[in-house]
């Protein structure tokens, strides 16, 4: 950027002196046009290349700082770069008819299916997509069991463990049910069980709308349904219903306490009468490799908006340590005065990949917040733009899903329909591999890492405790401190400092023990020389004495 | 008896928190210039404890150090126990004239200032897990300054316990009463000079043209 602006500031110049002090010759008003256009040539290139988000990461007081990016945009594919053409040109192997539609429509979910396939629901489009690793069409499946989808919301693509074949489960919305089905061909789908509302009593929902679906490794299926607000709906491989899971716990608020106090004294109409405080279902969720399911929660709110939950239904993060875990954007909500609106922190959709990343994507400000393992924040990248019509930013960020070291997100709105692939930064790329190694404990091997995660951002904070953590290990206590101390870890800090203390305390024992002597020894001295009634120094007279 | 130097006489009130502050009394003691120097030190105390207390032990916020807050909780706390010590115990017949209230409430200051710099010290050479040291001075100090405060107005206006206990009661309603009414009146200020400051702006602006 600074390379180029002096550059023009330079040319300009130039230009400037044309016309003020020389005689403006053919060949100079040539060379000025050349150097005009080539001004213009590399502004246009520079302004391509950034991103139009500004990256930015939280310091310990929670104070937003510039950080350098993580991913960037590797490109937008849209429904013609997929060539969906092929879907009404006859003779392809995956044509429907003449008339199908050769664009995405407001596109709900993505799932990678083993890196090797991305399928996306095309909700108004009633179908559902597969497209190979290059994001080329591989096939389109608009029915199952002799029935029309009626718009897919949410896809779960995997291998069946009992029968080995390729599996797809379709939260097929409109209609009530959720599909199993095997992929037969590009074009078609063999139904095996549809799960649909449950009629046991404890299902007590009117409605049964289910918008996502996942399927753990003894194929219980877990569906979020609209408007059911106690956990997911559960069903056994077989379509019996088995209860819900992992339900949401109702946020704390003033609000609620007082309704609790109210509902003690109110009669029993009045109760009737008052709203009942129910938590909020979750939005969306997903499993990562070791089966355990991650859930969303689109509201702004600190009880609940990501968990991670165990088999009995319990988030695991609540349970596993006393300090508290904050996802999405640390602030309070932004409100835009022009177009009065408020910006909240609304998390819609999570993917985890294989190597325990979490990604975080709030629909509000369009940015991903990506978490490793343990929830530290690696890095925010996105961003949110009315119309959408900046690459990396978006209108209606749908869905986000990870697709090998690439994280795609599905932009699905009435104006802009497509999937955005992002790639990692050699920034982002070094800290991926710091984290990895950080994460296993492996501190010593994570140091060329963070290193170079320092030369690009010196205020990463979690580079310094990285590297702190490294000292530590070598028995380099003072460099630990100081790097706990920029980094302002008071606990790591706190360890460091004991064992530093330790080693000073055994390396200078015998200097210590001979003052503790000395002093000693003088103490006795001086008493017994007192007893004896010599005095050594000469005492002041009558001042302090009683 | 009790022939002592100033500081002698600081020593001798913290040593003899029921008999101290009397002996003072009567042998027409107390200095005002060593008052204010423990108000100073009251503010260095703070300010060390904000700024010098080892690291693992420093839960205040030193991202933005602001010097205002510590001398308000220091020196401007002090300043207005007196005022509404003394304004109230004009009126419950206390015997202490606000010289004397002044220089008796530094001196029982005097062990919390000295605790919190055995705290701030301390705090450089031990970890978490001892922390309960850091604690005991803290609150040692405290404590220590709070029986002697006690003593201190006891002996300043010649009441009895309960009498006393009631007018530091009533003192620091007093205090709150004062702190309102100045930032009542600061504000106030506020919007004066605002006013003013706009029409000279308005002025200025005419004339300009």
């Amino acid at each position: 950027m600074l390379i180029y602006r002096t550059k023009t500031e330079f040319i300009k110049e130039k230009g400037d002196n044309t016309v003020n002090g020389y005689k403006p010759t053919p060949l100079r008003r040539l060379i000025g046009l050349a150097a005009a256009f080539c001004t213009a040539f590399t502004m246009s290139v520079t302004a391509f290349a950034d991103e139009p988000y500004e990256s930015y990461n939280y310091d310990n007081w929670d104070d937003a700082i510039p950080s350098q990016t993580g991913y960037t945009v590797d490109r937008v594919v849209s429904g013609l770069d997929m060539g969906l053409k092929e879907l009404s040109t006859p003779g392809s192997p995956v044509f429907i008819s003449e008339k199908e539609s050769s664009s995405l429509n407001e596109a709900r979910d993505i799932y990678n299916y083993n890196d090797k396939e991305l399928w996306i629901a095309d909700s108004t489009n009633n179908r559902v997509l597969c497209l190979d690793s290059d994001f080329h069409i591989k096939g389109c499946y608009k029915e199952a069991g002799g029935k029309n989808l009626k718009e897919p919301m949410g896809l779960f693509v995997t291998d069946s463990p009992t029968t080995g074949k390729q599996t797809v489960y379709i939260a097929d919305s409109a209609n009530e049910r959720v599909v199993r089905a095997t992929v037969e061909s590009p074009t078609e789908l063999k139904l095996e069980q549809e799960y649909t509302r449950p009629t046991e009593a404890l299902y007590t929902s009117t409605t049964y709308n289910p918008s996502k679906v996942v399927v753990d490794y003894a194929e219980n299926v877990y569906v979020v349904v609209k408007s059911v607000n106690t956990g997911s709906v559960q069903f056994k491989a077989d379509g019996t219903f088995m209860g819900f899971y992992g339900a949401n716990r109702v946020n704390v608020t003033a609000k609620v306490i007082a309704q609790k106090l109210w509902r003690k004294i109110a009669s029993q109409q009045q109760i009737e009468g008052m709203q009942r405080s129910v938590p909020v279902e979750y939005a969306n969720f997903d499993m990562d490799s070791e089966g355990f399911i991650y859930t969303v929660t689109e509201i702004m709110t600190d009880t609940d908006a990501v968990k991670k939950i165990n088999p009995a239904g319990y988030n695991i993060w609540e349970a596993i340590s006393d300090e508290r875990f904050t996802f999405g954007d640390h602030t309070e909500n932004v409100s835009n005065l022009a177009t009065k609106t408020t910006i909240a922190t609304k998390l819609t959709d999570i993917a985890v990949d294989d190597n325990g990343l979490i990604n975080v994507l709030d629909f509000d400000t369009g940015r991903v917040f990506q978490y490793d393992k343990f929830c530290n924040l690696i890095c925010i990248f996105g961003a949110r733009n009315s119309t959408g019509d900046q690459r990396g930013a978006f209108a209606t960020p749908n869905a986000i899903e990870t697709f090998g070291d690439k994280i795609i997100i599905l932009e699905g709105s009435k104006t802009r329909n497509d999937i955005t692939v992002f790639k990692c930064t050699a920034f982002g790329n070094q800290l991926h591999k710091a984290f990895s190694y950080y994460d296993d404990g492996l501190y010593t091997e994570a140091v060329p890492y963070w290193n170079e995660v320092i030369k690009r951002d010196g205020c990463y904070t979690y580079a310094h405790i990285g590297l702190g953590k490294a000292d530590l290990k070598n028995h380099d206590y003072k460099s630990a401190m100081k790097r706990f101390k920029i980094a302002r870890s008071r606990k790591n800090y706190d360890k460091a400092f004991e064992y530093y203390r330790d080693e000073w305390l055994q390396q200078n024992f015998t200097a210590i023990a001979v003052v503790i002597i000395v002093l000693v020894v003088l103490a006795i001295v001086s008493k017994i020389l007192k007893k004896l009634g010599i005095s050594i120094f000469k005492k002041k007279a009558g001042k302090g004495e009683n | 008896m009790y022939e002592f130097s100033t500081l002698g006489w600081v020593r001798h009130v913290v040593f003899h928190p029921s008999e101290g502050f009397e002996d003072l009394r009567w042998k027409k003691q107390g200095s005002v210039t060593a008052a204010l120097v423990i108000v100073v030190l009251l503010f260095i105390a703070m300010v060390a404890n904000n700024r010098m207390v080892g690291f693992a032990f420093n839960t205040n916020t030193v991202k933005v150090f602001n010097v205002v807050p510590l001398v308000v909780q220091s020196v401007v706390y002090f300043i207005t126990w007196c005022i509404g010590n003394w304004c109230i115990c004009t009126l419950l017949d206390g015997e202490g004239t606000f010289r004397k209230i002044l220089i008796y409430s530094a001196y029982a200051l005097v062990p919390y200032i000295f605790c919190s710099y055995i705290a701030v010290f301390i705090s450089n050479f031990i970890i978490l897990d001892e922390s309960i040291w850091y604690t005991f001075f803290t609150y040692l100090g405290l404590g220590w300054s709070v029986v002697l405060m006690i003593s201190a107005m006891k002996a300043v206006h010649q009441y009895s316990l309960s009498k006393t206990l009631l007018s530091i009661l009533l003192t620091l309603i007093a205090m709150l009463l004062i702190l309102f009414l100045a930032i009542l009146l600061l504000s106030l200020f506020q919007q004066v000079y605002v006013f003013v400051y706009t029409i000279y702006t308005e002025i200025a602006y005419r004339i300009r043209g």
